[in-house]
């Protein structure tokens, strides 16, 4: 009786909220009031798939979404980014029938990595998809190492690990495990001999902390690996990015299947991967996934076309707090051989939580916007000197560089006669604040 | 002048290796040629050789590496500090010039011994918060981040006073150590492009005179905005 009110009550405020405009967290919160063990006593698809990790979570999960759907599987999963335990209820429960049965072939859980030993002492996942540990949001996270900890706690002896083989910090999940697939990509054309980045998390083997070798980088911390001591190695790959193109704008698979894409960038080729390893576990045919991630757009607003006066541009969503995710979206700009603008706004630093830190922007290699393809550089936001004080420590001529404490002004700017593209980089915290001053197109 | 970034590539948590740039440039723009030196496990460093030095935060596992190592410039590091030569250590790096670190699962490691305090670090904790503290050398209050896990007990010369975040552990509000010019603070990340008065105090303990300081109009405003911002929030 105690399930059945619990999933009912779920139900309604789910409705509720959804007419109010109000978050997914909420219905959950409140389930797990009424009942702390409701997600053990529900009964779950067989299929229970689970993903964390630092960067690209939202994204990879709905391309295997988007994948197993499109291949005839019903899929139960978080669309609305909900991803801590609360969020998860709400879900799982929305999905149930009264009697506490959830209605899909898969249930897709995108986890927060902090805190997912909570949601899975609940569930025992089939499969655990681990994309990547990188720098993310300090002021919750501290560092890599530790969330990592928090992770190890989070994972079932039963459960087969889906691990990114390029990751040194995310490998070691995978340990003394034989229930492992690894994904990665081979030596890439965009790949790096020398590493550029600000700092290399991959410095120092993560399992005896002897200094590590690279064959080759993808990016940062990201490629071939090996420690010069105890014989820790990057895993060879049952799933593969076998090349890229980011100037025609392609990757291919396993040697197999070309997927042209969206964004010509390696922003988004370890999500595609990673919903590529999942959807052939479960059992579809490679062919049918490329042909479904095809020139593939996230529904997420992760990336978004817009016009400011004659001009066009594209705003790159990217995570304050996190080097690597700026670093990628700088890299899209860079690459543009036509020229380009740069607009980077840095106002409020946190979504969740209060913070004045600016730390991480010493941690992001803007130093690569002193490119060719770069013409012009607008900083803007509260935290505009800091951000000029970075700035100031690159080679960039400073003439190119504008300042902007008011996002509006920043924008007014913009609008301009310029021909140049805009790549505008920064935060979900900040974006709406310059998309409320662009049309989205 | 000869500054030392001592184990760059694994004490490098958020940027702290800022702080050696803002002092190659406060420093060179007074007029001194400056070098710096970065280095780390696999070298060795005659400690005296240099005007500065500076060691940034890790995680807790590499500070346990480092720790084994450091042990080599415990001499050296004291008489450095007798002798008056500044000395800035960020983040976890202080830790090490105490009695005793006591990791979460409850190992002990011996400090270098300089101080008498001890570190015991919590499992599965953080301490995470920005932070308004008033420093030894001046009214004006520093403003930062930290990042740790660990409480330390024991300091007899604290460097701050906290008025907004944490301090050395949850019962006193003072935080970091400091001894004549030796400046231990749990503040990570570049600590002084963000506060460009302790720029400036260590750039003239390493000049012996005032450093030249218009260059800092973008480091003076961001401080301002950040201690602005904090101060609403105390």
């Amino acid at each position: 009786m105690k399930k059945f009110f619990t999933i009912l009550i779920c139900k309604l405020l789910r409705f509720v909220g959804k007419l109010i405009g109000k978050g997914s967290s909420m219905p959950g919160q409140i389930a797990l009031k009424l009942c702390p063990d409701i997600l053990k006593r529900v009964t779950l698809p067989k299929h229970i798939i689970a993903i964390t990790g630092s960067n690209g979570k939202t994204s990879t999960v709905e391309m295997i979404a988007h994948i197993l759907t499109k291949n005839g599987k019903t899929v139960a999963w978080n669309r609305e980014g909900s991803n801590q335990i609360e969020g998860v209820t709400t879900m799982v429960l929305s999905n149930a029938t009264l009697g506490g049965k959830v209605k899909a072939d898969i249930l897709l859980i995108e986890s927060d990595e902090r805190y997912a030993k909570k949601t899975f002492s609940y569930i025992d996942a089939t499969d655990y998809v681990i994309t990547n540990l990188y720098r993310d949001q300090l002021t919750r996270n501290g560092h890599p190492e530790f969330v990592f900890d928090a992770i190890a706690e989070s994972i079932h002896d039963d459960t087969r690990l889906i691990l990114n083989a390029d990751d040194p910090l995310v490998s070691v999940f995978g340990s003394g495990r034989d229930n492992v697939v690894w994904f990665g990509a081979d030596e890439l054309s965009s790949d790096e001999k020398e590493l550029h980045s600000v700092y290399n998390d991959g410095a120092y083997c993560p399992v005896c902390k002897s200094p590590m070798t690279y064959t080759t980088h993808h990016y940062n911390h990201i490629g071939h690996y090996a420690c010069t001591s105890c014989g820790y190695r990057r895993h060879d790959t049952d799933y593969t990015v076998t090349a890229v193109d980011l100037k025609e704008g392609w990757l291919e698979l396993d040697g197999k299947y070309r997927i042209s894409l969206a964004l010509k960038s390696l922003y988004n080729i370890y999500n595609i991967l990673a919903a590529y390893t999942v959807a052939r576990l479960v059992g579809i045919d490679g062919k049918a996934i490329a042909d479904d991630m095809n020139d593939y757009v996230l529904k997420n607003g992760r990336v978004i076309n817009f016009r400011l006066g004659s001009r066009t541009g594209t705003l790159l969503t990217s995570k304050h707090e996190n080097s690597i995710s700026y670093d990628h979206s700088l890299r899209v700009a860079c690459a543009y051989d036509d020229g380009c603008d740069v607009l980077i706004i840095v106002d409020a630093v946190s979504r969740k939580y209060f913070t004045s830190d600016v730390s991480w922007l010493w941690d992001i290699d803007f130093e690569m916007l002193d490119n060719e393809n770069i013409h012009e550089i607008v900083l803007a936001g509260a935290y505009v000197n800091d951000l000029a004080s970075r700035f100031s420590y690159t080679n960039i001529p400073q003439k190119k560089i504008k300042l902007f404490e008011d996002i509006a002004e920043a924008a007014d700017y913009l609008n301009s006669e310029r021909k140049e593209t805009i790549y505008a980089i920064t935060c979900f915290s900040d974006k709406e604040k310059f998309l409320s001053k662009v049309e989205e197109v | 002048m000869k500054l030392l970034h001592l184990y760059h590539d694994i004490m490098n948590l958020y940027g702290d290796y800022a702080n050696i740039l803002a002092l190659q440039r406060i420093l060179g723009n007074s007029g001194e040629e400056v070098t710096v030196d970065r280095l780390s496990l696999s070298d060795t460093a005659t400690l005296d050789d240099y005007d500065f030095i500076f060691i940034g935060s890790g995680t807790e596992k590499n500070q346990k590496v480092v720790l084994e190592d450091f042990q080599q410039y415990k001499d050296q590091l004291a008489a450095y500090i007798a002798s008056g030569k500044p000395v800035l250590m960020t983040g976890n790096s202080f830790e090490m010039l105490g009695r005793s670190i006591t990791d979460g699962d409850g190992k002990t490691y011996d400090g270098l011994g300089l101080y008498d305090f001890t570190v015991t670090e919590i499992r599965s904790k953080r301490y995470t918060t920005d932070i308004i503290a008033t420093p030894c050398f001046s009214d004006q209050p520093l403003v930062g981040f930290i990042n740790k896990s660990s409480m330390i007990r024991g300091v007899k010369t604290p460097m701050n006073t906290v008025t907004f975040g944490i301090g050395n552990n949850d019962d006193e509000m003072t935080e970091g150590v400091v001894d004549k010019h030796f400046y231990g603070t749990h503040i990570t990340g570049p600590v002084l492009q963000k506060n460009p008065h302790f720029l400036i105090h260590i750039a003239e303990l390493i000049l012996g005179r005032k450093p030249a300081d218009d260059h800092l109009a973008y480091e003076k405003k961001g401080y301002e905005n950040t201690l602005q911002k904090l101060s609403e929030r105390k």
